[in-house]
């Protein structure tokens, strides 16, 4: 029966919407989930061709708008210094993600406690310490326990391998006397769930062809499915609508083929990441929501929340083995975690230490910047470049401010003619601070490793990679979005369950919080389940 | 491509063999059959290569060259560099196409060290030595508990 509704209807199949799927399906609910995107096939990744390095210039590239993928939506970023970056597909943008999975810090969920500015969650580390370990299980997490960054918490597996360049680096920051520490890393560092373990291949941003990476495709999704979850991708939803009480009753969305469809549901979770949530809200408009779904706040799209990232680089005088192991995964430091009212900024960043570039790409940046010239200099530039550069990325914690929000674009459109959204944001003086001072302490810590030069690029412009904020969970129906379980206050069928959600950004990544509230969401609705929508 | 003893002349010139033997030339190396593979996918190459290719010619002639394949390599290297006020994009375009197909030939990976294409072989590491982080463990709590 075509018109019958589902229990449940999940949109977006990423980080989020496969372990809520997964954990909600032992209610045995009718549960179906709506994915724009389709399953990757990880035998045809890039790293399975000589021409792996030139494909993230192309169609594994990081932005939708240049990627040319007939499932990318396009996101007008053109008010922002910094460019979206997502994949849409079975897995949503962990099939790109580099898998460093720290967890926040207890002190994340309190920030105006701590320091009188943004807000307090309304749930505590402590709430969603269970859903961490549990995560940490379904997604293989690897890292190493003891670190002093962290109250005690539970690492299954083994840590990346830091190779030549992270005991360089680590050096470093022990000259120093800096904190470090082996990254948590969503990584299968030995055989783990029926996944092989990594292979230390390096392009992990361009998926993961040995499957060591945990993307969703290859760890909630096959178990969510075993317990009877109905995942329908190239279903691309365009909006919720709403019965005449004012509660969600389906989606309209369109098919592989174009062809407008409806379903029906009794309960809509939105999963579609810190950009394409608010965009569904706001282009669910009716009579009784003019302004977008579960708007009534006026915060939908609002407090949108990026990390700042900078990039830090040093020229080492010996080969560093910097493109053996994963890319994105190797050490990390929150030497600067913490306000210290004397910098002049309040909160703080991490360090994460990246890997060294493949042979094309230095070339390619040698071609660029001269370094690497054509002609009989040509080998000598190349072995200064290729294998001696190492680096680290800056990761600040961006603070929620109203005026930096994601709103539909007037124009711009997706294939099936849905309105994209549009990005407008400007970073904070807190922001620019905070880059000023990591970019001087990493290249401190880079010079103390070794390194002769040092160069930085501040901010990175196409690092949007960590989208948060903009329908925010709290107990006040004012000030946020959904309440202290992800339900929206105004429509009480309605969930959201990605970084949206999210109050504060942290200085750390954040996709194991994400799914980690996307569980807990999950937890809140079984318990829950006499009286939901009361 | 046409004239394929120019075009290796032209490869050699651009990225030459490495002084230690160590690694090919492009044009040693067949990088002419990645270039035709690449005009093939962006035709609106063909005619920057060719015009480029019988300019170099044209230029060895004015030097009493048969062509530009029977310069030596320096002058081969002086004829290219006095091309480029009069062709601008033909050096970069053709270099930028030339660098990412070298990188990627697996005799150039094998001779760095490296694989053409990671997967499946993968690399060994060198194994973890977590004692450097002996003072890390040492110190106090770095959170603040709430
Ligand atoms: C290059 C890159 C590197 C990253 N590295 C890290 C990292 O190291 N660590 C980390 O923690 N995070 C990292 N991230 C971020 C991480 O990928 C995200 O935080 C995470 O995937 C977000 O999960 P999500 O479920 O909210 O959204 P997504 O994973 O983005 O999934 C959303 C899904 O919803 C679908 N969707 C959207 N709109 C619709 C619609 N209207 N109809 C149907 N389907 C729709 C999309 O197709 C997509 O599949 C990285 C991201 C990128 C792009
Ligand atoms: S380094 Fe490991 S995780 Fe990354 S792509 Fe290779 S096998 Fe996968």
């Amino acid at each position: 029966m075509p018109d019958e509704p589902v229990d449940v209807l999940i949109v977006g199949a990423g980080a989020a919407g496969a372990a809520f799927a997964w954990s909600l399906a032992d209610t045995r609910m009718k549960i179906v989930c709506l994915e724009q995107g389709d399953w990757m096939s990880p035998a045809d990744y890039p790293s399975t061709r000589s021409d792996w390095e030139l494909r993230r210039f192309g169609d594994y590239g990081l932005s939708p708008n240049s990627r040319g993928r007939s499932e990318d939506y396009p996101v007008n970023d053109s008010e922002s210094p910094i460019a979206v970056s997502n994949f849409n597909a079975v897995g949503g943008s962990t099939i790109l993600y580099a898998a460093h999975f720290p967890r926040f810090r207890p002190g994340d969920f309190r920030v105006r406690t701590l320091d009188g500015v943004a807000d307090d969650w309304p749930i505590s580390y402590a709430d969603l310490e269970p859903y961490y370990d549990e995560n940490a299980q379904m997604m293989g997490v690897a890292g190493l326990a003891g670190d002093p960054a962290y109250p005690p918490k539970e690492v299954p597996l083994p840590p990346v391998a830091l190779g030549r360049l992270g005991h360089t680096l680590a050096r470093g920051f022990n000259k120093l006397g800096w904190h470090w520490w082996p990254s948590d890393s969503a990584i299968a560092t030995v055989p783990h769930n029926g996944r092989a373990a990594c292979v230390n291949l390096g392009p992990c941003l361009t998926g993961c062809a040995q499957g060591a990476k945990a993307s969703t495709d290859v760890t909630y999704w096959p178990a969510a499915i075993r317990r009877g979850v109905e995942l329908r991708t190239r279903c691309r939803v365009r909006e919720i609508t709403v019965n005449a009480q004012g509660m969600a009753d389906g989606v309209v969305y369109y098919d592989a083929e174009g062809g407008e469809c409806r379903q029906r549901a009794e309960i809509v979770v939105l999963a579609c990441n810190g950009v394409g949530t608010p965009r569904v809200l706001l282009n669910s408009t009716s009579a009784q929501f003019p302004d977008g779904l579960a708007n009534r706040s006026g915060g939908v799209g609002r407090n949108l929340m990026f990390h700042p990232y900078a990039m830090v680089t040093g020229q080492f005088p010996e080969p560093l083995e910097g493109y053996k192991g994963p890319q994105g995964c190797c050490i990390m430091s929150q030497e600067f975690y913490e306000t210290d009212a004397s910098r002049g900024f309040v909160r703080g960043y991490s360090f994460e230490i990246t890997r060294g570039n493949g042979p094309v790409s230095t070339a390619l940046q040698g071609l660029g910047t001269g370094d690497i010239p054509w002609g009989a200099g040509h080998h000598e530039g190349f072995d200064k470049s290729f294998d001696r550069t190492a680096g680290m990325v800056v990761i600040c914690e961006d603070l929620p401010e109203p005026d930096n929000r994601v709103t539909i674009d007037p124009e711009l459109v997706d294939s099936d003619g849905i309105p994209a959204p549009k990005v407008t944001y400007a970073l904070s003086e807190n922001s620019l601070k905070m880059l000023d001072h990591a970019v001087e302490r990493g290249a401190e810590v880079l010079r103390a490793a070794g390194a002769t030069e040092t160069s930085a690029i501040s901010p990175l412009p196409p690092a949007g990679w960590h989208l948060m904020g903009t329908a925010r969970m709290g107990r006040d129906p004012e000030a946020s979005v959904v309440n202290e379980w992800g339900r929206s206050h105004d429509v009480k069928n309605l969930f959201v369950i990605d970084g949206s959600l999210f109050v504060t950004a942290a200085a750390v990544n954040p996709t194991n919080t994400i799914q980690a509230l996307a569980l807990y969401v999950a937890d809140a609705i079984k318990s829950n389940l006499a009286n939901l929508f009361d | 491509m046409s004239d394929s003893r120019a075009l290796d002349a032209l490869l050699d010139t651009i990225i030459p063999p490495s002084a230690d033997g160590r690694l090919p030339g492009a044009g040693a190396a067949g990088l002419a059959a990645y270039i035709d593979d690449v005009a093939r996918n962006a035709p609106e190459l063909t005619p920057v290569l060719e015009l480029g290719l019988a300019a170099l010619d044209a230029r060895a002639g004015g030097r009493g060259a048969e062509d530009f394949a029977s310069l030596d390599p320096d002058a081969r290297a002086e004829v290219l560099e006095g091309l480029s006020p009069e062709q601008p994009a033909f050096l970069p375009l053709l270099s930028f196409h030339v660098y990412a197909g070298y990188y990627q030939d697996p005799q150039v990976a094998r001779a760095l060290g490296t694989r053409s294409a990671p997967f499946p072989d993968g690399y060994e590491v060198e194994p973890n030595d977590l004692s450097l982080l002996d003072p890390v463990r040492e110190r106090a709590p770095l959170y603040r508990d709430v």
